[in-house]
């Protein structure tokens, strides 16, 4: 008997970073003297293999070529009439092997997708994963040691499926698209110190800093409608008025991450641009959808997105072991027809069985158009959870509160200016549910006329066993020049800091991204 | 000596084996009404002088199957489907459609009684409505068939005339509509390819021909013609098959290549990777119906040695030359009406056949509309014909790296193989083989006796059988998706099932196999049989494993007989 598989499969069950040796040998790593750091541009894996192979066969899935900093020109999506989708299971990988992160957490929602044969529809077109690069991941993170510690093989194929599929949307290819695949990452922050809420690295934060930079996309939207809180993509864009965060969830008090409340509204220059709606337990489709209609619906109209994206988790139904909520796979069929996003990526749900493939067979049906009337949950009767009068109440306050907000951002952000010198600092305490992580963090913002302002973020992660003190310079990709200038200037300077283990300079408007090892002194460029 | 036997469309090819190596070839017209006389035709001419008595083996491939669907001369099917929630039944495309209750989930569990009342109502009216054949197929009906089969008890019961066929015996794989298409297909034409069969047999037992006889399937396979008539279906391209197997067994091993058969109007494509022909990753289209047949991956165009070339002109003034879609019989230099790429290549001196001034003829009518000298318009019409064959060639590899990957190993495979030939099978417009090689930067190969190439497929494929196996020991139990019984795992040797592992599960696939290659009289290929896939996920229940789950897909892949490897090496 032979086998069918290849060496790769054996070499995974030894774990990922055995993997990784041939990314390894294509970094340039380079020692030098904090003072005198040169410009080298590591050559990254897919332009490398550009180069050598000019066939005219090209992957499609492959980033293209781009001139630096001259963003492609999106395709007219009017014409297109399929949904893109991947489905990467990831069968062959799980956080632990009852860990709800778990490699068969999607093998019925398989069972269910593929037996209805959704793949043959015509209006389904399947797109193959790829490996997300180093730079899409160092446009969002600061990763502790490094890129590959955090985001291993699965988070990579997880997030670059979302390019993938971002590729097929700006190519006019498919009209929307759905990126059904784990792990998940809407609990990833900027800094990643290790695994939070089973996130690893942001896949829609990648995703957003890959739209914009590659097709120069300005405003897009958020709506996360995971139960938990998407405290990570939160934090990453709060203050970024250009992207429009809203997320429904589970009330904080009741929930992970504890967080999600209705004063968080985004940094000073972005107030209003986050907009929590902490549900209260046992909110069933109803109650979801009304905050949906009189809420999410009239602040998109009026932010007018060129993109909406539905951080889309699952864990809100009715069965879900970690969560408290009554959502149905009708409720969120209905959901992503209304909302009708340009894509959705999954991010949890945990009822593998009773939930999921119902779940995922309706919104792919939503997505593409197609009659979901008959998708239901064995156990499901109409009108089996009514919304409580009480609860009903308290989600007309939120959206009244919320609708305020928004009408007075403008103003908030104004005020909120008035108040803060150069800079604007916040501190923070982050915990790390599966790796038993308690960081402390000091935000900065620069406070710049003409800009949002550079970001400077000094963390401190405390483990059982070591700490791990970072320091970290992000540029947004629309910053003006000074900050720019400013910002390069804090991470060089952060060199000679012995407090610090790595300093990281994240440049997105000139698409730079460094690491640097003050112990080692040194220096990664991806 | 061994026979193989290809019926296409327009010829009937032939030819006989001896020693393993080609004895004599034949080629006889296909007469489209009567494929049995065609077939017997091409025996008969390749066998004459040969006593039947040292005939080893015939194998066959026809097109029977798909020319009773193209022509239509299929049974009425009246279908029993449980579709269970999920897919609006409403937007599904079959005929004779009979929705009713019941459903199974992903595991087999019931989720919604069958309602015998309405079963037997549904009887009643497909009865009255004069149907003698019905199948009956139920979502996840491979995970429990039970309401499969109480619907065929009932049918029994009440109309015991009637012809069931049960969805989940015609596959296993998952995909319901898939499933019933091929139900369908199967049930619509079993009677014809039953009466096809026996026919043969009559006319073989006359020839007194006593060596077994098969079929070759879409996957290149062959099959005991008694057992083919439980799976007509699966006789669908056979003929693309038996060129892929025949390009096999005329080039050299373990090599990647492109098989290009040009005929009169339609190319058709199929890969060899490493030696190993390309299977399709989903089943076979027949017709407007997806099927779970496994089939090669085939791509076929409709562009070929006797396509029309004609001059159009673009909206920008350009004047461009096409070829095909429709061709007006043969080529000009043949005595036909049309210029097409085979006087274009009789002027380029790349072909032999036909009269080179009338070809020169009509390479000027095309030159004189484009200005352009004969030559060179001859040198830009073989050119862009081969381009149109390089073309869908690059798009068969593409579609190959880009199918989609479930598995982090999938993902990182790279999957980037070029072909290293070009092989030429079928004998049609042979000139192009190497004007297309040379856009692929391939050798270009037209082995000898590549006009019955696909003859020589069918005479030296051997079979192929596939098993899936899926074990559930939460529920204690296993099925075969290819046999559609669950049986329970106490009947198995294997002592603890929650200890199990996928070595255990590997093995009871792999002697379920060789059960089932014994069944099917192939027992000497069990030992070929690979493991293509095997799985195993945890069923979890709140934090503390319940149970697991296995699925082992074996196969004895397509490949050669070792007859004909052992004396080519010799
Ligand atoms: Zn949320
Ligand atoms: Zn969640
Ligand atoms: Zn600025």
């Amino acid at each position: 008997m032979k086998l069918g598989f290849g060496k790769i499969r054996d070499a995974l069950k030894g774990g990922a970073e055995k993997n990784t040796g041939e990314e390894k040998k294509e970094r340039k790593e380079e020692e030098l003297e904090p003072d005198r750091v040169e410009e080298v541009t590591m050559k990254t894996k897919t332009s490398e293999q550009k180069s050598e192979d000019a066939s005219k066969t090209e992957s499609k899935n492959e980033p293209e070529n781009e001139p630096e900093n001259e963003p492609m020109i999106p395709a007219d999506r009017t014409g297109a009439r399929k949904t893109g989708l991947i489905f990467f299971p990831a069968f062959d990988w799980a956080i632990s092997p009852t860990h709800p992160e778990r490699e068969e957490r999607l093998l019925y929602t398989r069972d269910q997708i593929f037996e209805e044969g959704l793949m043959d529809l015509p209006q389904i077109a399947e797109y193959k994963p790829r490996l997300a690069d180093f730079r899409d991941i160092a446009r969002v993170h600061f990763c502790i040691p490094d890129i590959e510690a955090q985001a291993t093989i699965p988070h990579r194929i997880s997030a670059g499926s979302c390019l993938v599929l971002a590729d097929a949307l700006m190519r006019g290819e498919v009209k929307n698209a759905f990126a059904l695949v784990r792990p998940p990452g809407h609990h990833a922050m900027t800094v990643a110190h290790g695994n939070r809420g089973f996130c690893n690295i942001n896949n829609e934060a990648i995703l957003v800093e890959y739209l914009r930079k590659k097709y120069g996309i300005r405003r897009i939207a958020i709506v996360d409608t995971d139960v938990h809180h998407g405290d990570g993509t939160q934090e990453i864009f709060y203050n970024d008025p250009d992207v429009l965060f809203i997320s429904f969830h589970q009330d904080g008090r009741t929930l992970f991450p504890g967080s999600g409340f209705v004063n968080e509204l985004g940094g000073p220059k972005a107030l209003g641009r986050t907009i929590n709606i902490p549900l209260p337990p046992g909110t069933p489709d109803e109650g979801i959808l009304y905050v949906l209609d009189t809420l999410v619906l009239p602040i998109l109209k009026d932010f007018k997105p060129e993109l909406v994206l539905n951080s889309a988790g699952q864990d809100n139904h009715y069965t879900d072991p970690l969560a408290n909520m009554r959502f149905s796979a009708q409720g969120y069929a209905k959901l992503n027809e209304k909302l009708a996003p340009d894509m959705a990526v999954l991010e949890g749900g945990y009822a593998i069985q009773s939930a999921l493939p119902y779940v995922n067979t309706g919104i792919i049906l939503a997505m593409a158009g197609l009659d979901y009337s008959c998708v239901k949950e064995p156990d499901f009767r109409p009108g089996m959870f009514v919304q409580a009068a009480r609860d009903r109440h308290v989600l007309e306050e939120i959206v009244a509160t919320q609708l305020e907000n928004w009408k007075n951002r403008d103003r908030l952000v104004e005020a909120e200016v008035a108040k803060h010198g150069d800079f604007y600092r916040r501190k923070k305490q982050i915990f790390y549910d599966t790796d038993m992580i308690q960081e402390f963090q000091e935000e900065t913002v620069r406070m710049c006329p003409d800009c949002q302002g550079y970001v400077t973020i000094d963390s401190n992660a405390h483990r059982s066993i070591n700490d791990t003190r970072i320091f970290g310079v992000s540029v947004p990709i629309y910053a003006c020049a000074s900050c720019q200038a400013e910002a390069r200037e804090e991470y060089r300077k952060r060199l000679n800091y012995p407090e610090y283990e790595y300093v990281y300079l994240q440049d997105k408007k000139a698409d730079e991204y460094r690491a640097y090892n003050t112990r080692k002194k040194q220096e990664t460029v991806y | 000596m061994l026979i193989g036997i290809d019926v296409g469309g327009t010829t009937t090819d032939a030819v006989l084996i001896r020693n393993g190596e080609v004895y004599s070839t034949t080629k006889v017209s296909t007469e489209r009404g009567n494929l049995l006389k065609s077939l017997l035709n091409a025996l008969d001419e390749v066998s004459r002088g040969v006593p039947p008595g040292q005939l080893e083996r015939v194998v066959f491939s026809t097109t029977i199957i798909t020319n009773l669907i193209a022509e239509g001369k299929t049974d009425r099917v009246a279908l029993l489907l449980i579709p269970g929630p999920g897919v609006n039944p409403e937007s599904y495309v079959f005929p004779d459609s009979f929705y009713l209750k019941g459903a199974m989930d992903f595991r087999g569990r019931e989720i919604q009684l069958l309602d015998e009342a309405e079963v037997r109502e549904t009887v009643s009216r497909i009865r009255e409505q004069g149907f003698s054949r019905a199948a009956v197929v139920s979502k996840f009906g491979q995970r429990n068939p039970s309401h499969e089969l109480r619907i065929e008890e009932i049918l029994r019961e009440m109309y015991p005339d009637c012809k069931v066929e049960l969805g989940h015996k015609v596959s296993g794989k998952l995909n319901f509509p898939r499933r019933i298409a091929t139900s369908m297909l199967a049930s619509a034409t079993g009677e014809r390819y039953q009466e096809f069969v026996a026919e043969i047999k009559k006319a073989l037992e006359e020839r007194d021909i006593r060596a077994p006889v098969y079929i070759l399937k879409a996957d290149g396979g062959t099959l005991p013609i008694e057992k083919s008539v439980a799976f007509p279906v699966e006789t669908i391209f056979s003929g693309p098959a038996a060129s892929t197997i025949g390009a096999l067994a005329l080039t050299p091993e373990g090599q990647t290549s492109v098989v290009v058969d040009i005929g009169g109007t339609t190319t058709d494509l199929a890969l060899i990777l490493s030696g190993k022909p390309l299977m399709a990753s989903k089943g076979a289209k027949l017709g407007n119906f997806l099927t779970h047949v496994r089939a090669f991956a085939v791509r076929s165009m409709a562009v070929g040695g006797d396509s029309i070339v004609r001059v159009r002109e673009t909206g920008d003034g350009v004047r461009i030359v096409t070829i095909g879609p429709e061709r007006a019989g043969p080529a000009y230099c043949m005595g036909g009406e049309e210029p097409t790429p085979t006087d274009a290549l009789r002027v380029l001196g790349l072909v032999e056949v036909g009269d080179l001034e009338r070809a020169k003829e009509a390479v000027a009518s095309v030159a004189s509309s484009l200005g352009r000298s004969e030559t060179e318009v001859a040198s830009l019409i073989v050119d862009t014909t081969a381009g149109i064959i390089e073309k869908a060639v690059r798009e068969m590899f593409l579609e190959w790296e880009q199918e989609p990957a479930y598995r982090i190993w999938e993902v990182l495979q790279k999957k980037k193989e070029r072909p290293e030939n070009v092989v030429g099978i079928g004998g049609g417009a042979r000139g192009l083989i190497s004007v297309v090689a040379k856009k692929l930067n391939a050798k270009p190969i037209i082995p000898e006796y590549s006009e019955v190439g696909n003859a020589i497929g069918a005479a030296v494929a051997r079979p192929t059988l596939t098993l899936n196996l899926r074990i559930d020991t939460q529920q204690k139990v296993y099925s075969v998706a290819e046999e559609g019984e669950i049986v329970n795992l106490n009947s198995t040797d294997i002592g603890n099932f929650n200890k199990m592992r996928s070595k255990e599960a590997e093995a009871l696939a792999a002697k379920l196999l060789r059960e089932r290659a014994k069944r099917f009289g192939i027992s000497e290929y069990a030992d070929e049989a690979e493991i293509a896939n095997s799985e195993v996920f945890n069923v979890v229940d709140g934090w503390l494993t319940a149970g697991r789950l296995f699925d082992v897909s074996m196969q004895i892949p397509a490949g050669l007989i070792p007859e004909w490897k052992r004396r080519e090496k010799a």
